[in-house]
């Protein structure tokens, strides 16, 4: 940091500090390199200040100080995300929400409850788990990652091919703008009138808004849950019964699948007693118990007609718990048959399955690689890992290169380069592949309305951020732009 | 500069008596933009109509040069079955789609009234649903990709063709109720569901308030899932309660059996199951019932305060209206009331009044249909949300010279 910049930080944090207290400011180096990256570590840059505020206003005032100053600001809940969604801006401010971890209010009756956004997700669920209730996205951190983060993400999980993402669970919410004004957007009440701009703040990513209250739908659990495990000879197959699930009519809470490099990873991490086979199934059914019974033999029949070399059904709930552990442990498992490896997330129309994942085959063979999969079949959306060693020269640079093409050809088969993980800074670059200059632009009018200096989460979904000029109007260059001092490609 | 696939207006083209300069009907998607694009460029305002289903939704556009009509934007662009997902255009019926869709065993879970008029893009526009809301969500739940032709002609897409999917911002739900405010629904993208094998309705007849929001909540507390709850208003304190389960059979039979247990314990009251005949009847009814009358309100509560809606909001308006056709969405939270506003004045004070009453618990009162001299004596959105001036941002970014449907959204946006 220059003698400058270190000065105009020091006058910042003095300020901050007569909002949310000394104690609540990180100006120390060590402390601030804790910060320094999210899940995703390969990326990190340091921030000038983190600010842990404590309530909306102090949110409020944060957020003031910092647009009167001109710095950046990145939002953080657990950071636990793969995207490098919450990476710092050097320079920049980060907010971690950590401290605004209450439960504010629940209400059985009429299915909701008001959280601050550092509440753990699984919280949300232990809170409310004795009256029978929980709340339905599951993303696989969601013992550490928090609902503001989740919402930032708009996050899934295995469970919501049919209970829906974050934002089908999200009715309120209380955001902070980046000037600092405070906005409600929906509510308990369903249909507030005006346009849905809550639904679009879900899963923004931090670029609109920083998020201080959350009223979340809850759910009454379900009657009964069904669960077995298939065997395959080959991803071919569990595709195929994948398919005929489906195309039957049943709607599955969750349907997994893992190749034989997924399965050998998982069982090195948990001792499960899983055979060698080239892959396998894990589906639940939920609901009333009589409808549970019928779509669970259904699909076991399906899967058998499929090519199903065993159906293994847990005998009590322990057993259940101990499969699922299995497929929610299977991607660090893969750091026990690789010395490195990341996750790459991309999603594909379901029938396409078996034919995408033999092309990510042929991708990794001539790259010299090796591909896991672990992913939520049911909706098409892929996990592939992509396995290397760094200490082999070439090797990281070539699985980043299989890990691009891997999202070039989710989209050309029809599909998306982030089904649950986010853009974040990570795939900024492959928003063009998948959107038009039109569809980037329109989204950058929105963040316009919100953001027009662009101060929240600079550099993240966006590969060429658009100018907002002074206020709207037809298209004019921006002054800066008519200068020649910046453009757009 | 003369528009692209344009007609002189007739009588069905009156919006809210507002006679539109001229009419298009573009034939795609392309030319749809021209129209749009050529429209705002001359500083002419644009209104957007499918079926007309819902086109008294809102306020009086300031000003109409131009009415859109989706009409020819017939084509369904793609159904993959296996996929369970749909991309229409915006002038296709929800009668039309219901029938491409059914051979491969699905559905558009939305069930608005008139599927034979309204159509995808004024589905999407103006957020309509009907009872199977109850199960499968709203048009924000189903909606997974918009393309849309903004105010200076161009076309964007947001959102993709897969059910999962997060990269970058939702603009279909940014649509979702935007009422051609916004931006044209060229085409929309919706998951599916598929259809049940086996369905059953039962009814249960002169429920007070109580019982019906107690019964809304024993539903969910007995973890049963219905795919639609329905109230109808038969006098003060009355209503006669619907409720259909579908899916497989042996669910189908489960869950209707525990239900009309669950009545008999705790209400007391007989729960009839309707044969086939008879259950068509009441969906119909049911869809007449949110049709009825020159004057049509929707209130929106919290689920467990019906009892309190039904002394301090419904009530007073059917007695406002004089004879008032009126079903609630119990597990929703939802109130439809309709009738003929003799007595502008009355209903416009009754209005007012039950703003009042549902704003403390955030609750709202949404005129969706009215004769002159009510939109005269009350402001059909009641008062402006909490966001309105972002709301206000959105739209001036979007439609700087405000041609799209002018003064129709909250706020005079």
């Amino acid at each position: 940091m220059t003698t400058a910049a270190a000065a105009s930080a020091g006058a910042l944090a003095a300020r901050l500090a007569a909002i949310v207290g000394d104690a609540h400011v990180v100006v120390d180096e060590a402390e601030l390199s804790t910060y320094e990256c999210d899940g995703l570590t390969g990326y990190r840059v340091r921030p000038a200040l983190v600010v842990l505020p404590a309530s909306t206003a102090e949110v409020s005032g944060v957020l003031r100080e910092a647009h009167a100053a001109g710095v950046p600001v990145v939002a953080r809940g657990a950071g636990t995300g793969l995207s490098g969604g919450a990476l710092p801006v050097a320079g920049g401010l980060v907010v971690a929400l950590s401290r605004m971890k209450r439960i504010l209010e629940v209400d059985y009756d009429n299915g909701f409850l008001r959280v601050e956004p550092g509440v753990i997700n699984l919280d949300v669920s232990k809170a409310i788990g004795a009256r029978g209730y929980y709340y339905a996205p599951d993303p696989s951190s969601q013992s550490i990652c928090t609902i503001g983060g989740n919402v930032a993400e708009n996050s899934g999980g295995a469970h919501c091919l049919k209970y829906g993402f974050t934002v089908n669970h999200v009715r309120g919410a209380r955001v902070v703008l980046a000037d600092g004004t405070v906005v409600d957007l929906g509510g308990p009440v369903l249909d507030a009138p005006g346009y849905d701009l809550l639904g679009v703040v879900v899963g923004s990513e931090g670029l609109l808004g920083v998020v201080t209250e959350v009223v979340l739908r809850i759910l009454r659990k379900p009657q009964a849950t069904r669960t077995f495990f298939a065997t395959f000879p080959s991803t071919d197959e569990a595709g195929a019964a994948v398919s005929a699930i489906i195309a039957s009519g049943i709607v599955p809470a969750a349907i997994e699948m893992m190749d034989r490099l997924a399965i050998v990873a998982a069982k090195a991490a948990t001792g499960l007693d899983w055979p060698d086979v080239g892959a396998a199934l894990l589906m639940d059914a939920d609901g009333p118990a009589a409808e549970v019974e019928h779509t669970s033999e259904n699909a076991i029949e399906l899967a058998r007609r499929a090519g199903a070399i065993e159906v293994r059904r847990p005998r009590d709930e322990a057993e259940r718990a101990l499969m699922w552990k299995g497929r929610k442990s299977a991607f660090a498992a893969v750091g026990r048959i690789s010395p490195n490896y990341f996750v790459q997330d991309g999603v594909i129309p379901r029938s396409e399955i078996a034919r995408v994942l033999r092309e990510i085959d042929d991708l990794a063979a001539a790259a010299g690689l090796r591909v896991a999969n672990v992913f939520h079949a049911g909706d098409g959306n892929l996990h592939p890992l992509v396995l290397y060693d760094e200490s082999l020269p070439g090797q990281e640079e070539a699985a980043e290169e299989l890990g691009g093409a891997i999202l070039k050809l989710c989209v050309r088969y029809g599909g998306s380069i982030t089904g649950e993980h986010g853009v974040g800074h990570d795939k900024a670059a492959y928003m063009p592949v998948m959107f038009a200059a039109e569809d980037l632009d329109t989204m950058g009018l929105v963040r316009c309305a919100f953001d027009p200096d662009g101060r929240l989460n600079p550099g993240k979904v966006f590969p060429t951020p658009r100018l907002c000029g002074d206020r709207p109007g037809p298209h004019r260059p921006h002054p800066e732009e008519a200068s020649g001092k910046i453009w757009r490609e | 500069m003369t528009l692209p696939a344009s007609r002189p207006a007739v009588a069905e083209d009156l919006v809210l008596g507002m006679s539109p300069g001229v009419v298009c009907e573009p034939a795609s998607v392309e030319e749809a933009a021209a129209i749009v694009g050529e429209s705002c460029r001359s500083g002419r305002s644009v209104v957007f109509a499918g079926g007309g289903t819902d086109l008294d939704v809102g306020a009086r556009p300031e000003t109409l040069d131009v009415l859109l009509r989706t009409r020819r934007l017939d084509r369904v662009v793609e159904h993959a079955p296996s996929d369970q997902i749909v991309i229409a255009e915006a002038g296709v019926t929800l009668g039309a789609l219901a029938r491409a869709l059914a051979p491969a065993g699905q559905r558009l879970a939305l069930d608005p009234p008139l599927p034979e008029r309204a159509t995808v893009g004024g589905v999407v526009a103006a957020n309509a649903f009907g009872p199977r809301r109850a199960r499968y969500g709203s048009v924000r739940d189903l909606i997974i990709g918009v393309s849309i032709v903004r105010a200076d002609g161009v076309v964007a897409r947001g959102g993709g063709k897969v059910v999962k999917n997060v990269a970058g911002f939702d603009l279909p739900k940014l649509m979702v109720g935007s009422l051609g405010t916004l931006g044209l629904i060229a085409t929309a993208t919706f998951r599916l569901h598929p259809l049940g094998e086996a369905t059953a309705t039962l009814l249960s007849a002169g429920l007070k308030a109580r019982d019906v929001a107690a019964l809304g909540g024993r539903l969910r507390e007995a973890q049963l899932e219905p795919d639609s709850v329905a109230a109808f208003r038969t006098g003060t304190d009355r209503f006669d309660l619907a409720v259909r389960f579908e899916g497989f059979a042996r669910g189908v039979d489960e869950q209707r059996a525990r239900f009309a247990a669950l009545v008999a314990r705790d209400v007391r009251t007989a729960c009839d199951l309707l044969d086939p005949a008879a259950a068509g009847e009441l969906w119909a009814r049911q869809d007449a019932t949110r049709r009825a009358g020159t004057f049509r309100a929707k209130v929106a509560a919290l689920p467990a305060s019906l009892e309190k809606v039904e002394a301090a909001v419904l009530a007073p308006l059917a007695e406002a209206l004089g004879t008032a056709s009126c079903v609630c969405y119990p597990t929703l939270g939802f109130a439809f009331v309709g009738g003929e506003a003799a007595d502008a004045a009355a209903v416009a004070a009754a209005v007012a009044a039950a703003r009042t009453s549902l704003s403390g618990a955030g609750g709202s009162l949404v005129i969706a249909a009215a004769p002159e001299p009510v939109r005269a004596a009350a402001d059909v959105w009641g008062p402006p949300p909490a966001a309105v001036a972002l709301m206000r941002g959105v739209k001036a970014r979007l439609d700087p010279q405000r041609r799209l449907a002018p003064g129709r959204f909250v706020g005079g946006i």
